[in-house]
This record gives structure tokens, C-alpha cells and sequence, in this order.
């Protein structure tokens, strides 16, 4: 977008479409927990209607502010839209124009400081990304190795907090068990600005992009895997559209290229005797449409007894990690959560699994918090797993 | 107030004007200027219970304070049926959710389920499909529209054709009365002695069927359920005029194939419409279509779909490819799309018998030509005679001239079903100056009866569903109004430019 009238002009004509016939309410994750009409995707749009339609700058109050920022950002209503409304550009431009507006939540304004300030969503310094790699005692991780085919973008998340580095433990074991020849980028890594996307905040991603594009083409990889699902929908959705080029080269999520290794049998999954099933990250299935390669991965483990949710592909719902929920509202974002740790007890499965290091963090905890015997894993974390044992 | 609600519901009661604001609304927009000259919307409170219990407190609180009492389910009606038009309290039933375990009927060998008054037909068709059945019939608005609230309109939907209106598949119900009893009723055919209790109390099983919460609040019905069909088929057929279009319709409703489950119609406008926001490119520009749903045994189905496909060459239609007729059905839900490119639309909808749809098309094309209206028509078979029919036609709600002369045509619509044997599908609000057109004179009086035996204080959703509740709704004043109104369309139209049946602003909208 280029200026905040055109922004607004935008908001105004997508707005105008919305025939308030609720289809999104029953599906949205904020509204099951809230409860009340203000939260539902409906009379959000309907209040987006009377301040930039229709002028009606007094409706846009704290209010008002607090339910826009209420929300993960899944698409769920996007995909059950009646009008075929596409409310999660809806939604991100609503927050461009709260954030012009000086009405961006207090904790998205503190979060943006600190990308500015070390690059990454953490507090620690960008240079100790590679703190994980100390912890791995057979694997021998090259940083920025001129030559590699393959690079690794490991994310904020499961590079700096402990919860979830095993993932990223677990990836490039994989990669190293497959014999591919990888890199990382190391502290030259930075957050790949989805959270300030996510906040409203998308004029100082083009920086971030920037940078990251500009790193990875140096290296001259093929391909760029990330484990992250808000990592790769950055990098494939957002990245081009901020640029205005093409990257120049091939973006997968690591399951989608592990899938491949699996393939052509360059990587052999062991066995693994449990009862698992898959939570869709909303950015790798829903916003990006990748739903068969993580399912691909888990029916290749031996032993392993598959078993979906009623809730899930297009109709998965959200593990409330998305879109800084948890910086908005803590306890909205585990109530929806434990909804979704409950769906997956009932299957039966002892793994709940999924492909993004924010679901997998935010799962694990509503399962900790409701004391269900349910382990939470990535699936790279599963597949590490087959192999080992 | 507050504090008493709080002392029944807990946190779940809000007076806060933030909150309580889209309670005052509900799909279709009205000018505030009318709304408020004619109503007052806005509750004092809006509460949302858990129990019929929860639900019988409240009343017996809000009769003592005579306080009126609207039931909100998804809101996704268009005719003030769930909106105050004397504030007071509204109860949410959006949190009675959940359904009981599928029971089988020794005798009759039928299906059924309690389900709770909150939840939407399409978390309740999921759920059973878990358990391998599947409801009946659902309203062309399952995701949105709760149990109670279809069961409380007129329950005509997808599915009718064989299972009949919603009403019909009821076999009991858990509701409170005016007077804050919790009563069950059974289909008075099947338990009459059960109801003698409740029918002291002035409640009636009937009195809660499209009664619009009026005489009763629904919080369980026990719901006939089938097994999930063996196959499914989607067909969708395309003809060239509206006399094959209805004729085709008029056939499939006389031949009584026990799979079929669904026929839709779609006019060529309505196509076109799709088509230029982006949808339906696989469909001939102007044809009509028709959707044909099949479900049932395989074998019904695969005698159905050559039967079918036969008389559509005798029709002089055409069958598309199936992956058509199947993208259709996957999309059934999502008829607004065409707001992309006709944002602010207004509509009338009714029930029709099928052997005059034709001639209500022909009609309906000369009047828009007239009118310089583009009409976007869709509609479902609700039975082997009867069509369910949404007549859409652009305003611009940005405009509040245009608004208001524009409301004049649906009149016109109502007019011109009702010369061929056509109601209006509910009543509301807005439509109680048509209440002649849908009941007889002593339909009219039986209603008011029994509203009078259930509800003596008129304390559940005042203003709806028996008499104009104003004398600018009184039929005779409302349809001068109408003309008068209709008079000075074609010239504001024609000063704003908006008369070609094309919103000013359409250019912006429409092709991606």
C-alpha cells in the first residue's frame, strides 16, 4: 500500500462487501472464547465500515483497538466468508491504520523497539542465534559455508528460547543424517519481520527483508528452507510483494523438503511406535496451502498410528499463538489453545504434532497447563526422533 | 439491573454501549433515521445463559420488572427478528451448545438427537458426520444460523425437498415459557398427555415453530437425523430461458425421486454477477441454472442421475462437467459473494409455487426493465410444488435518498409474488404490513390467540410477527407510503444516476 489514504480507501471498499451474515463468528477462535458480538469478525468489519466508509472517526475508540488487535490472524474466516471477503489483508491493514493512528497495543510497540534494536524478537543480542548449536554433540554446524546448496533460516523462536530449540537440533541433524550440504546464516540471521507484519508494522519489515534476501543470495544456495510456518509465509508471500522481485531462489518449509529427501530416499525415516496427530500451522496450511508433505512425513515413520482432528486442512483451527495474541491478550491465547490441545487428547494420540515453532510452544504449554498425557513435538522433533531410536 | 443479571449469569451479562451496539443490528442495514423513528433497538442489557435454568430466572426477573425479552441466535436474519424494538433485555443463546448421543426410536426406527438452541447447523452437521449421520435438512445459512433461530423462522432450506420444512423433523422440545417454566413438549400427535401440563401453562409444541421467539424461548430440540447418504451427485444444468428453467424445476419436484435432496437456481444475472467478481467462469454467460443435488442409496441416485440427464436434453439443457456441479455445492454457502461486485443490495424473499416460477421470472425481468433495476435472482425447491425465491436488487447505502426510494421496490416484489401465489418467506419486523398477504383473516386471529394464551404480558420479542406495531407498518398506510414513495424513484434515480440498475460505484467493484 502505498499511503495510508489509499490504505483507508481499501479498508472502506473491503468493508462495504462484509453482508454481516456471521459465518465468520462461528468459526473465529476470539469469539468462541469471548463471546460477545463486539469480538466476532463481523462487527469488526462492521465497525470498519462506519470509520472509513462512512467517516465515523469516533468509532474507532481503545475499544475498538483492543478487539482489531484480538485476533491470530488464522484466515479461518477468510475461508468461510460468505462474500469471499480475504479478511486477513482486512485485518493487517486495520492494524496499519491503528498503528498510524498512535493505537497499536503497548506490547507490539515494545516488541518492534526490540527488532529494531538486536534484530531479533528476543532479548538477547543477535549474536548468540547459534547458542543452540552448542548442544549438539555429533553434528557440526558451518555458518555461511560458501558452496552450500541448501540454506537453513532457523527463526527467532526456536533459535533463542529453550522450549524450542530442539527443533532446530532436530533439523539440522536431519539435514546432516541426509548428507546435504547446508548452511546457516548465524547471527547475520534476522527475524524475518513477520510479528511486525503481524502488528501493523510492515515499513520497517522492508529493512529486515532486505538484509535477509540479500545475505541468502550471497551464499548462493538453491534453496532456502526455514522450520518456521511464519518464517516461510514471510519469505514466500511477503518478501516478493515488498521487494518487487523475485528472490532468486527456491523457499521451502523444511517438511516440504524433507518430504523430498524422503522421496528419493536420501533420507529413510526409522519407526516410532505411538499414536500422533497434526495440528496445521494457519501459515503453512491455510495462508500458504501446504497440508500433504507434514502428513507425507509422519505416514513414513514405521509403527506410527496417524490420527486426524475433526478440525483440520482448511478447517484447522488455531493454536491462538498467531498474530501476537499472546502480546495482546496472554490468557485469550491459551484459552483457545487448551481448545485445541483438548481436540487432539480426544483422538487418543499420546503426540500431538505440528510444523511452526510458535504452535508448538504455545501447545505445549495449554498441555502442561491442563495436565493432559499429551506430548507436544515438532514434526522434525518426531522425525529426529524415529531415527534415533 | 446489572447486579440482578450478574446474580443469574455471572460474568456473562454486558450493559456496556461498546458491547451492546451490535446487538441493534442484524444483516440487512436500515437507515438509522428509520430504525429510530420506528424503534428502539438498543438493549439494556444483553445476557448469555447456559441452562434452561439460567434462561428461566432471567424471565421471571424480567417479567417482575416488565421488562421485554428478544432471543438472539446468529443475527443472520434480515428482518429485525431478533432485534428490540423496546430495548430491554436480550438473551444470546449462543452459549446453550452441544448435542446428546444419537438415539434410536424402537418403533419407528428413526434417528434423533437433543441438541442445545445455540449451536449453528453447520457445527452440529459436523459433529454428527463424526458419528456417520448427518442432518436433514440445513438453512442456506448453516454456518451462521443457530438450532433454535432456523426452527424459529421458516425452517425451509437446503434439504427440504425431501424432509420437509425443520419443523417437520422435531420430535420434541425443551423451551421456557413466558412465565419462566421450563416445559418438554412432544409432537402433539405422538405425547398429547405429556403436553397437558405445559398447555395449562398456555404453551403449545406449535407455538414455538417460526413463531420467532414470540411465544416461547427454545433451549433443546430433539431432531430427526439420517445416516450419511452412499453417494452423492451434483449436477448442474443450463438452459436457455426461464419457460425450460421452470419447467425443468416443476418436473423434478413431480417425480418424486426419493434422492433427490436439493434443487438451486441461479438467473443469468445472478451468474454474471458471480462472474465479475471472479467466480462461476464455467457457467455460459446468460443461462439459467440449475443445480440438481442427489443423495441417498447408490443405486437410487445412479437411476436419478440418468432420468435426469435424459430430461435435461428434453428440457434443451445442458449438463456441465461434474466437477461444475460440485464446486457449486462446495460453495452452497456462499451466495454473498456477489456483494463483491454489488455491495449495498436489497431483497425480498418468498415462498412461490413452483408451477408459476416461469411466469414470475417473465414478470419480474419486464418489471426490472421497467424500473431500470437489475433483479439478481436465486432459489431453492423447498418441495415438490413450493420455491423458495431471494430477489436481490442494488442501492447504495452511502446514499440515504437512494436508500429509502429503493426500499420502495421490494414492495413491488412482494406485489408481484403475491399475484401469483407467493408469500413473504418471514415476517420480523419489517414485514408485518405484508402479514395480510402471508395469513387469512382467521390464520390472523388464531395467531393472536395463542400469542395472547403464551404470552399474555407480550413480554417475548414485543412488535414482531402479529400486528403492525405501528401505524405507518398498518398495511394500507405502508403500502400508500410505498407508492408514494415508488413515485419518485424513477426521478431520483435518474438525478443520481443510479438508474441503470448499476450502483454508482460499481466500476470500482466487480473484476479482479
Amino acid at each position: 500500500m502505498e499511503t495510508i489514504e489509499e490504505l483507508r480507501e481499501q479498508i472502506a471498499k473491503t468493508s462495504y462487501i462484509c453482508g454481516s451474515c456471521g459465518s465468520c463468528r462461528s468459526v473465529c477462535p476470539v469469539y468462541r472464547e469471548i463471546g460477545w458480538e463486539s469480538s466476532a469478525p463481523r462487527r469488526k468489519i462492521a465497525l470498519a465500515k462506519e470509520v472509513f466508509l462512512k467517516k465515523k472517526e469516533k468509532q474507532a475508540t481503545v475499544q475498538y483497538a483492543q478487539r482489531l488487535q484480538e485476533c491470530t490472524l488464522c484466515g479461518k474466516c477468510a475461508e468461510i466468508c460468505a462474500a469471499g471477503i480475504k479478511t486477513r489483508e482486512l485485518w493487517l491493514n486495520l492494524r496499519e491504520d491503528l498503528r498510524s493512528r498512535g493505537m497499536e497495543h503497548q506490547s507490539l510497540t515494545q516488541m518492534a523497539l526490540q527488532v529494531k534494536t538486536t534484530h531479533n524478537i528476543s532479548t538477547f543480542p543477535n549474536e548468540n542465534r547459534l547458542d543452540w548449536v552448542d548442544d549438539l554433540d555429533e553434528v557440526e554446524v558451518e555458518v555461511s559455508k560458501a558452496g552450500s546448496e541448501v540454506a537453513y533460516f532457523v527463526g527467532c523462536v526456536s533459535s533463542f528460547y529453550p522450549m524450542s530449540v530442539g527443533i532446530s537440533q532436530s533439523i539440522v541433524s536431519l539435514l546432516d543424517r541426509a548428507n546435504v550440504n547446508y548452511t546457516l546464516l548465524g547471527s547475520e540471521e534476522w527475524c524475518c519481520g513477520f510479528p511486525l507484519i503481524a502488528s501493523g508494522n510492515s515499513q520497517q519489515v522492508t529493512e529486515l527483508a532486505k538484509h535477509n534476501v540479500e545475505k541468502v543470495r550471497a551464499l548462493g544456495v538453491k534453496t532456502l528452507i526455514t522450520g518456521c510456518a511464519s518464517c516461510y509465509h514471510t519469505w514466500t508471500h511477503e518478501y516478493p510483494t515488498i521487494l518487487r522481485e523475485n528472490l532468486g531462489f527456491e523457499v521451502l518449509h523444511a517438511t516440504q523438503y524433507l518430504a523430498g529427501l524422503i522421496r528419493t530416499r536420501q533420507l529413510v525415516p526409522g519407526s516410532l511406535d505411538e499414536t500422533v496427530t497434526y495440528h496445521d500451522p494457519c501459515d503453512l496450511g491455510r495462508n500458504s496451502g501446504i497440508y500433504d508433505e507434514p502428513r507425507e512425513l509422519l505416514q513414513a515413520m514405521e509403527g506410527l498410528s496417524f490420527v486426524e482432528m475433526p478440525h483440520r486442512r482448511e478447517m484447522a483451527d488455531c493454536c491462538g499463538g498467531g498474530g501476537n495474541l499472546a502480546a495482546v491478550d496472554k490468557d485469550l491465547s491459551q484459552a483457545i489453545a487448551v481448545k485445541r490441545v483438548c481436540e487432539a487428547a480426544a483422538t487418543g494420540a499420546t503426540i500431538l504434532t505440528s510444523a511452526c515453532q510458535q504452535c508448538v510452544q504455545t501447545l505445549q504449554m495449554a498441555a502442561r497447563q491442563e495436565k493432559l498425557p499429551l506430548e507436544v513435538l515438532d514434526i522434525t522433533e518426531l522425525l529426529w526422533r524415529s531415527l534415533e531410536e | 439491573m446489572e447486579q440482578a443479571l450478574h446474580e443469574i449469569c455471572g460474568s456473562r451479562v454486558t450493559t456496556d454501549p461498546f458491547e451492546l451496539a451490535p446487538y441493534a443490528k442484524d444483516v440487512a442495514y436500515v437507515p438509522a433515521i428509520l430504525v429510530h423513528f420506528l424503534t428502539n433497538p438498543l438493549p439494556k442489557a444483553v445476557v448469555q445463559p447456559i441452562s434452561a435454568e439460567e434462561i428461566s430466572s432471567l424471565i421471571k426477573w424480567a417479567k417482575q420488572g416488565k421488562i421485554p425479552v428478544t432471543v438472539r441466535g446468529g443475527g443472520s436474519t434480515a428482518y429485525f427478528n431478533c432485534i428490540p424494538m423496546k430495548s430491554g433485555l436480550v438473551i444470546d443463546t449462543n452459549r446453550l451448545q452441544g448435542f446428546s448421543g444419537i438415539e434410536l426410536d424402537q418403533g419407528s426406527h428413526k434417528k434423533m438427537v437433543w441438541v442445545k438452541a445455540g449451536m449453528t447447523w453447520q457445527d452440529l452437521d459436523d459433529g454428527l458426520r463424526q458419528q456417520g449421520c448427518a442432518v436433514c435438512s440445513s438453512p442456506s445459512s448453516a454456518p451462521s444460523a443457530t438450532i433454535g433461530g432456523w426452527v424459529s423462522m421458516g425452517g425451509l432450506g437446503i434439504g427440504s425437498v425431501p424432509y420437509g420444512s425443520v419443523h417437520d423433523q422435531i420430535m420434541a422440545i425443551r423451551a421456557v415459557t413466558a412465565a419462566g417454566e421450563i416445559v418438554e413438549l412432544s409432537r402433539p400427535d405422538k405425547d398429547r398427555a405429556k403436553n397437558q401440563g405445559s398447555e395449562e401453562l398456555g404453551l403449545q409444541f406449535n407455538d414455538l415453530m417460526g413463531t420467532e421467539g414470540t411465544r416461547g424461548i427454545i433451549t433443546e430440540i430433539k431432531l430427526l437425523v439420517r445416516d450419511v447418504p452412499e453417494k452423492e451427485e451434483h449436477l448442474l444444468a443450463v438452459f436457455n430461458n426461464e419457460t425450460d428453467t421452470g419447467a425443468m424445476m416443476s418436473w423434478l419436484g413431480g417425480e418424486h425421486f426419493t434422492s433427490l435432496y436439493n434443487v438451486h437456481f441461479s438467473s443469468p444475472e445472478f451468474i454474471m454477477t458471480l462472474q465479475k467478481a471472479g467466480y462461476a467462469h464455467e457457467i455460459p454467460p446468460r443461462k439459467y441454472s440449475l443445480e440438481i443435488d442427489l443423495e441417498g442409496k447408490r443405486d437410487e441416485v445412479d437411476q436419478a442421475v440418468a432420468q435426469i440427464t435424459n430430461h435435461v436434453k428434453l428440457q434443451g439443457g445442458t449438463l456441465l462437467p461434474d466437477e461444475v456441479g460440485a464446486e457449486e455445492w462446495a460453495d452452497r454457502y456462499k451466495s454473498l459473494r456477489l456483494e463483491q461486485t454489488l455491495p449495498s443490495l436489497l431483497a425480498a424473499e418468498m415462498t412461490l409455487p413452483v408451477s408459476n416460477f416461469a411466469a414470475f421470472y417473465e414478470r419480474l425481468s419486464k418489471l426490472g426493465q421497467k424500473t431500470n433495476t437489475l433483479c439478481v435472482t436465486y432459489a431453492h425447491l423447498v418441495s415438490p410444488e413450493m420455491a423458495l425465491v431471494m430477489v436481490l436488487y442494488p442501492s447504495d447505502e452511502l446514499n440515504l435518498i437512494r436508500y429509502i426510494v429503493d426500499l420502495s421496490f421490494t414492495s413491488n416484489l412482494y406485489k408481484l409474488g403475491h399475484s401469483l401465489g407467493g408469500k413473504p418467506y418471514v415476517i420480523g419486523f419489517w414485514n408485518t404490513p405484508y402479514l395480510g398477504k402471508i395469513y387469512d383473516k382467521g390464520e390472523r386471529e388464531r395467531r393472536r390467540q395463542r400469542k395472547q394464551a403464551a404470552d399474555p404480558h407480550a413480554m417475548l420479542n414485543p412488535g414482531k410477527g402479529y400486528n403492525p406495531p405501528n401505524i405507518i407498518l398498518n398495511s394500507y398506510v405502508f403500502g400508500f407510503g410505498m407508492i408514494m414513495i415508488g413515485l419518485f424513484r424513477p426521478l431520483v434515480l435518474k438525478i443520481l444516476k443510479g438508474g441503470k440498475g448499476h450502483w454508482k460505484l460499481l466500476k470500482n467493484f466487480g473484476s479482479k
